[in-house]
């Protein structure tokens, strides 16, 4: 089970970083141009959906909310990641902004 | 997502923002000590190096049982609860039940049997000392009643952490109902240039994608803490005229015919092989009623089954030890409500699926611990600059945001040192406390927040990557000693504790306070 559940947080990462790639308001803040059309977003939205269903489908409680955690867990991971990439300013600098003008 | 009146969008914003602001830093204290305690049964084996893999239930220990109930006054012999204690000790508890201050507590004499059948240590008391902690699992249990209660005395403790546990369930659902663009601004995570649009998409973002489990854990930290004081107490007063034993025998005793024959406690072992068999995992915990009785029943409670949240437990005759039926949580019959009331643990400590269920709760707790942190940030950038100054709360926030993390190490090293002397009861607390004072002296004399973060930052990482090997200095298992004896959570967590040093140190290069220019897109533009 572990490994079938793995497989499909795996599967639902993926597309949640394609999704994330070519999210627009992402590119446009991050001045990567026009990200991908509404078709395809939800095309790779409901990819992403499709492992879970299945576990609803087999009836399998556990591998469903292990699913919807670890998807959770990735989706972040996954917009911190691209937010690195495309904004490298790093947690180090966060205290400097917040401590001016209290000190 | 949805669209509320201006009006109600500014009232929400309110209820969102002060309850954040009123209980959020005590609601950080609960999610962060909540999220190193989903894993407090491997912190305990990492700790107190525990190498031992037989269950104390793989072994035989029927003879014992009887031995021990013989030589038990009979007057705890109302019920016995067998458990793994220490390095898969067995644990006996011959007790009954009695009231105490308008309180159920079991009072009884507590045996210890090792790994060669022996009886290792005779204690009497009640079940705050049996299940209380001990020198070799301090560092686990600190943490969890930390979670549980933050060390207030009961029912305070828990009445404060279920209310804490309420304000997270507030503040989703007004998260939830403010937020116009959940969906649209789940990637958009502007990192620099405008401190109150980093903080926003920082605090946004966590919690967007960690919204359904905020409700899941929140819901059910609350069930937990106000179950036992407010719960109970009204149900038997409502129902049982106010007798709480009488409530606790309806709902989780075994209704039948009193037959207070003397007879002999059937076959443990039997039933210990037959529970594993059936349940396809060792029990977790076995209790046994009327000990000695004709009338005896054995429950063993296990681990859910494959594709199951829900644990499982079964029911023996305690005489004859042949097995009755399986049992649910609530009452005699499998109900909705019993079956609820059985999620709600799995729920909450993520422990339906060993390590990887595990391991997803706490990437859940840990964004959960980013979105208070950051939300209480962002309500200070945005007064940033107005009449009042709140620069004493963006301070405090640091002290405990990153001061806590400090804490714990500092405990965990504490009880590295401590454990070997027979003395870590008191002083993991002791240099959790110490820990906290040096982190609020840090918070006194640093000479802006940048500093401030930075001496916790490098302090915490420091003392996590001085963890591994102090825990071999103290007499430890080596790493080659943990994996061939099964235990490669020690490893795991030893390497766990390098890397985050190494990241949290890692985080720091470059000089204090210097922002990079940003390459994002601002609001304004």
């Amino acid at each position: 089970m572990t490994l079938i559940t793995l497989l499909a947080i795996l599967v639902s990462a993926a597309l949640i970083l394609l999704l994330g790639l070519g999210d627009p308001k992402r590119r446009r803040a991050a001045r990567q141009g026009q990200g991908h059309g509404a078709r395809l977003r939800q095309l790779l939205a409901v990819g992403g959906f499709l492992p879970g269903l299945n576990f609803i489908l087999y009836g399998d409680a556990a591998a469903f909310l292990l699913w919807l955690g670890g998807t959770a867990v990735a989706g972040w991971v996954v917009t911190l990641v691209l937010a690195s990439r495309s904004d490298p300013k790093g947690v180090c600098c966060e205290g400097a902004k917040a401590g001016k003008g209290h000190n | 997502m949805i669209h509320l009146p201006k009006q109600e969008t500014k009232t929400m914003v309110a209820v969102h923002g002060w309850s954040g602001i009123l209980l959020g830093l005590l609601l950080y204290a609960v999610v962060l000590t909540g999220t190193a305690a989903v894993f407090a049964e491997e912190i305990g084996a990492w700790s107190a190096g525990h190498v031992a893999t037989q269950s104390a239930f793989e072994r035989p220990m029927a003879d014992t049982l009887r031995r021990l109930g013989d030589e038990t006054p009979a007057r705890y012999r109302e019920a016995v609860d067998l458990f793994e204690t220490g390095d898969h000790d067995l644990g006996l508890f011959f007790h009954r039940h009695e009231m105490d201050g308008g309180e159920l507590i079991s009072r009884g004499l507590f045996y210890v049997v090792g790994q060669d059948g022996r009886v290792i240590h005779r204690q009497a008391g009640t079940n705050e000392d049996v299940y209380g902690a001990r020198n070799d699992n301090a560092l686990s249990a600190f943490l969890v009643d930390t979670h549980v209660r933050l060390h207030v005395p009961n029912p305070w403790g828990l009445l404060l952490t279920g209310i804490l546990g309420l304000s997270m369930l507030v503040a989703a659902i007004s998260g939830l109902l403010i937020h116009r663009h959940l969906f649209k601004d789940i990637f958009t995570l502007r990192r620099s240039g405008s401190a109150v649009l980093a903080n926003r998409d920082a605090h946004s973002v966590a919690g967007t994608w960690s919204l359904p489990f905020a409700f899941v854990l929140a819901f059910t930290g609350s069930f937990f803490s106000f179950f036992g004081t407010v719960g109970m107490p009204v149900v038997a007063m409502a129902a049982f005229g106010g007798n709480v034993q009488a409530l606790t025998e309806a709902v989780y005793g075994n209704p039948g015919k009193p037959d207070p024959r003397p007879v002999a406690i059937g076959n443990m072992d039997r039933i210990n092989a037959d529970a594993i068999a059936r349940a396809g995992a060792i029990p977790t915990f076995v209790t046994i009623e009327n000990f000695g009785r004709a009338d005896a029943k054995v429950t063993t409670y296990h681990p859910p089954k494959t594709a199951a949240i829900a644990p499982m437990s079964l029911l023996y005759d305690g005489a004859t030890a042949a097995f009755l039926q399986e049992k649910p949580l609530i009452g005699p019959k499998p109900s909705a409500g019993g079956t609820l009331a059985a999620i709600m643990s799995p729920l909450h400590f993520g422990n339906f699926a060993g390590l990887l269920s595990k391991a997803i709760w706490f990437g859940l707790g840990f964004a959960m611990c980013y979105v208070t942190y950051t939300g209480i940030r962002l309500w200070l950038v945005r007064r940033e600059g107005g009449v009042r100054s709140f620069a004493w709360l963006e301070r405090t926030n640091m002290v405990v945001g990153l001061g806590l993390p400090f804490a714990l190490a500092a405990s965990a090293a504490a009880f590295l040192l401590a454990m070997p002397l027979g003395s870590a009861t008191w002083w993991t607390p002791a240099g959790f406390l110490t820990g906290t004072a040096l982190a609020i002296g840090a918070g006194a004399l640093a000479p802006d927040t940048a500093r401030l973060g930075a001496w916790l930052r490098s302090a915490t990482g420091a003392l996590l990557l001085v963890l591994p090997p102090l825990r071999l200095l103290t007499g430890g298992p080596g790493w080659g000693a943990a994996l061939a004896a099964g235990q490669p959570i020690i490893v795991t967590l030893d390497i766990a504790f390098l890397l985050a040093g190494a990241w949290m140190l890692w985080q720091l290069r470059g000089p204090v306070g210097a922002p990079r220019p940003s390459r994002a897109l601002q609001a304004a533009e």
